[in-house]
């Protein structure tokens, strides 16, 4: 046992430092340091100094942030961990030297999976989940395997930018890519099992170690739920309803699939379409089905499993090591270059190096640290500090890794400014501290129904009063006139044309939209969201049941807006949703969730977690991301049913 | 013949293998709707040829895709070797486990 172990740290060892000596410098006697002067040296020879050798001549690289390494994933597999190119660019004062490193996305696939691979290993086995039947097994594997592989073929314009030199376009490049995937499903698949009921208590981890591969949309963990989705369907365990109507919009979805829209997945790696097609809508649609039930049937299979205590532990730990990580990667561009590629993250970690910093209108600059958003990373740790309230009310003491868990998260929620999150986060502990205290429960209980009455009543009359003000005119117009100034020419989307109809003739959409409008302009969210409106071009049917599972391609390329300084996403999970699945599944399903709350009033824990979810997701892309998207769906269905009477320490 | 059709496209219906040997003043004549392909040799030294027949001709002669481009496959068939070993480690390991626990 204990040389396999050995065995299993020399492999993690020389994946992690063996690529970044691989150098073809034999016959190069001397490598200057790079400077404005010198910078031709690394032009005329890409792709033969090793990362270490340039390291070696550029020690300042190490740590002084005018260095930025990027990954260029479309480079030879000789190249791979050597110095493919170097671009100097001058910002103001400062001299910034762009490193681009060679590296494959061929061999990431196998080299950062393996990583991966080895490392969930360290995770002690306990093999008390139940077995599945050998062929379905074995079946399920083959199949996510092709489905792998076919979100390749299906991609093609995606990978043939990131892939070097294999013809896509030929059945037998996809052998390669077969295998390579068969040996990733197979061992992963393996390896989780037999750790499944520990690794429900470790998923907060998927903050940590993203496990997104360069230079591919996909992530290393949906490989599992696409698995036990499959199982799943073999084995029957699905709401037929729910399932039945999803196949329905699925085949209107792949109909209505007309035209080609590229979209550049960006942060959203691994969770999103890249192009707007037939063959990449019909993936992203199997690929959402499978990991929706795969993610219901682990549940299934793992809630017992599930402990507070551990699972609040394992957030502690992750949070500080998201907070400490975050902090090292962005002060030394080396460390950020090797976390962001052995942690599988969708961004570079921030160059910021100082989270404490304000702009010049005395403005806090979040600070995301490894996340690719810092509202993103604001929502995680502000969910740390929730779990660690449960689990002090739980066992009604602190430990040690309660201490590390909201110091952290404190902190690291502090740097994000997230201040949607800070508010609630505020609010629910209050509400616990309150609870907890029984005069101010007693006193409460005590006001008689005419004072409620009364409070509701002035409200009200508060309510409509500011409704009837220019200030509220001015914020329900808000969006409208975002909308009308990136407008494009003479260019208008279905959706603004509708809006500018509305406001013309102030029908039921005009009151509903304002309303809509004055929330958006208080979140801060009037801009982004105007513009959202402003590229927002569907179909009738478009609108009543969306256009595919997470597709952006076809809103951000089917109506021309004005140019923006930078490329901007909507902001909003609940909007994106609408365009994946259109308003009526959309609010059917915050219907649903919404009467889950009302009949679950005693269950404070997963109300409070779920209005945090929801009251987030309004405001932020996260949903759009795989991990969340992950941990939202845990942290929902275990709070659901998991309740303090359930597990006693 | 394979090795022709990747690197010159398809074979032209019209096409005759034409003997060279028996004119060594033999100059090849332009096909002008035929894209100009570089081909290399071993060491390195390149070549465009501008009709099918002239590049039938160098292939054939061993002149063919860049030497990165020939390393890069020779690394991917090196790649595709150790993935089929690490899936025969793999497979055969489930195998013999199966066959110790019964």
């Amino acid at each position: 046992m204990l040389k396999k172990d050995y065995f299993v740290y020399l492999l993690i060892v020389l994946i992690l430092f063996l690529p970044w000596f691989n150098s073809d410098s034999d016959q190069i006697n001397f490598i200057p340091e790079i400077s404005q002067e010198e910078n031709p040296f690394y032009e005329i020879n890409p792709c033969k100094i090793s990362l270490f050798e340039f390291f070696n001549a550029n020690k300042k690289s190490l740590f002084q942030d005018h260095y930025f390494f990027r990954p260029n994933n479309d480079s030879p597999i000789n190249c791979f961990g050597r110095i493919a190119g170097i671009s100097v660019q001058q910002k103001n004062l400062e001299t910034q030297f762009i490193v681009s490193v060679g590296v494959n996305s061929l061999v990431n696939l196998l080299l950062q999976g393996s990583l991966w691979l080895l490392i969930i290993s360290f995770v002690k086995k306990r093999n008390l989940v139940k077995k599945s039947n050998f062929l379905f097994h074995e079946i399920a594997i083959v199949s996510t395997t092709y489905l792998l592989t076919y979100s390749i073929y299906a991609q093609q314009r995606f990978y043939g930018t990131n892939i070097y030199l294999l013809d896509l376009s030929k059945t037998s490049s996809y052998v390669l890519i077969f295998l390579i995937f068969l040996f990733l499903t197979k061992n992963l698949i393996e390896v989780y099992i037999a750790r499944s009921s520990k690794l429900i208590n470790m998923v907060p981890f998927i903050f940590l170690l993203s496990g997104i591969f360069s230079g591919s949309n996909l992530v290393l963990f949906s490989f599992i739920f696409l698995y036990s989705g499959i199982q799943a369907l073999f084995e029957k365990k699905y709401n037929k309803k729910i399932v039945s109507t999803y196949l329905v919009l699925s085949f209107w979805w792949l109909i209505n699939s007309n035209g080609s829209f590229y979209f550049n997945p960006g942060k959203f790696r691994g969770f999103t379409n890249s192009v707007y097609e037939f063959n990449a809508n019909l993936y992203w649609i199997v690929f959402f089905l499978l990991i929706v039930l795969g993610v219901l049937r682990e549940l299934q299979l793992c809630l017992k499993y599930f402990n507070l205590q551990e699972f609040s532990t394992y957030f502690s730990i992750s949070s500080a090591a998201i907070l400490l990580t975050g902090l090292i990667g962005s002060n030394f561009p080396s460390i950020n270059f090797l976390v962001t590629y052995y942690l599988g993250l969708q961004r570079n970690v921030v160059e910021l190096i100082n989270p404490f910093v304000f702009d010049e209108f005395g403005v806090k600059i979040s600070w995301r640290g490894i996340s690719p958003s810092s509202e993103t990373i604001g929502e995680f740790f502000g969910l740390c500090l929730l779990i660690n309230l449960f689990s002090i009310l739980q066992k009604s003491k602190l430990d040690k890794f309660n201490y590390i868990g909201v110091l952290s998260a404190g902190i690291g929620l502090y740097f994000s400014d997230n201040r949607t999150s800070i508010f609630i986060v505020f609010f629910i502990i209050s509400f616990f501290f309150l609870k907890a205290n029984n005069q101010v429960i007693h006193i409460v209980k005590k006001i008689s129904k005419k004072i409620k009455i009364g409070f509701l009543a002035s409200a009200l009359v508060i309510v409509y009063i500011f409704l009837q003000t220019d200030t509220y005119k001015f914020y329900s117009e808000s969006l409208l006139g975002n909308s009308l100034l990136y407008q494009y020419d003479s260019v208008f989307s279905s959706y603004l044309k509708l809006l500018i109809t509305s406001y013309e003739e102030k029908n039921l959409l005009y009151y509903v939209f304002g309303f809509f409008s004055a929330v958006g302009y208080l979140l801060n969210r009037a801009e982004m969201w105007g513009i959202f409106f402003a590229r927002y071009n569907p179909t009738t049917l478009e609108l009543i049941v969306g256009s595919g599972p997470l597709t952006l391609g076809q809103l951000y390329g089917e109506i021309k807006i004005e140019e923006l300084s930078s490329f901007l996403l909507p902001h909003s999970s609940l909007l994106s949703y609408i365009v994946y699945f259109g308003l009526l599944p959309t609010l059917y399903g915050l219907y649903k969730l919404f009467s889950v709350m009302k009949n679950s009033k005693s269950n404070i824990m997963f109300l409070s977690v779920s209005t945090y979810i929801i009251l987030n997701i309004i405001k932020n892309d996260s949903l759009n991301y795989f991990p969340v998207f992950l941990l939202y769906g845990y942290l929902l269905i275990i709070f659901y049913k998991f309740t303090f009477t359930t597990e006693r320490i | 013949m394979s090795e022709v059709v990747e690197l010159c496209g398809e074979i032209p219906s019209d096409f005759e293998k034409v003997d060279f040997s028996s004119n060594p003043n033999f100059v090849f004549e332009n096909d002008p709707t035929f894209t100009a392909k570089q081909l290399f040799d071993e060491e390195g030294n390149t070549i465009f040829v501008n009709s099918f027949v002239e590049c039938e001709h160098y292939v054939t002669g061993g002149w063919g895709y860049s030497p990165s481009k020939n390393n890069e496959s020779h690394l991917l068939d090196i790649l595709f070797y150790v993935v089929v070993a690490l899936l025969v480690v793999t497979y055969s390991k489930n195998f013999v486990k199966r066959y110790i626990k019964k």
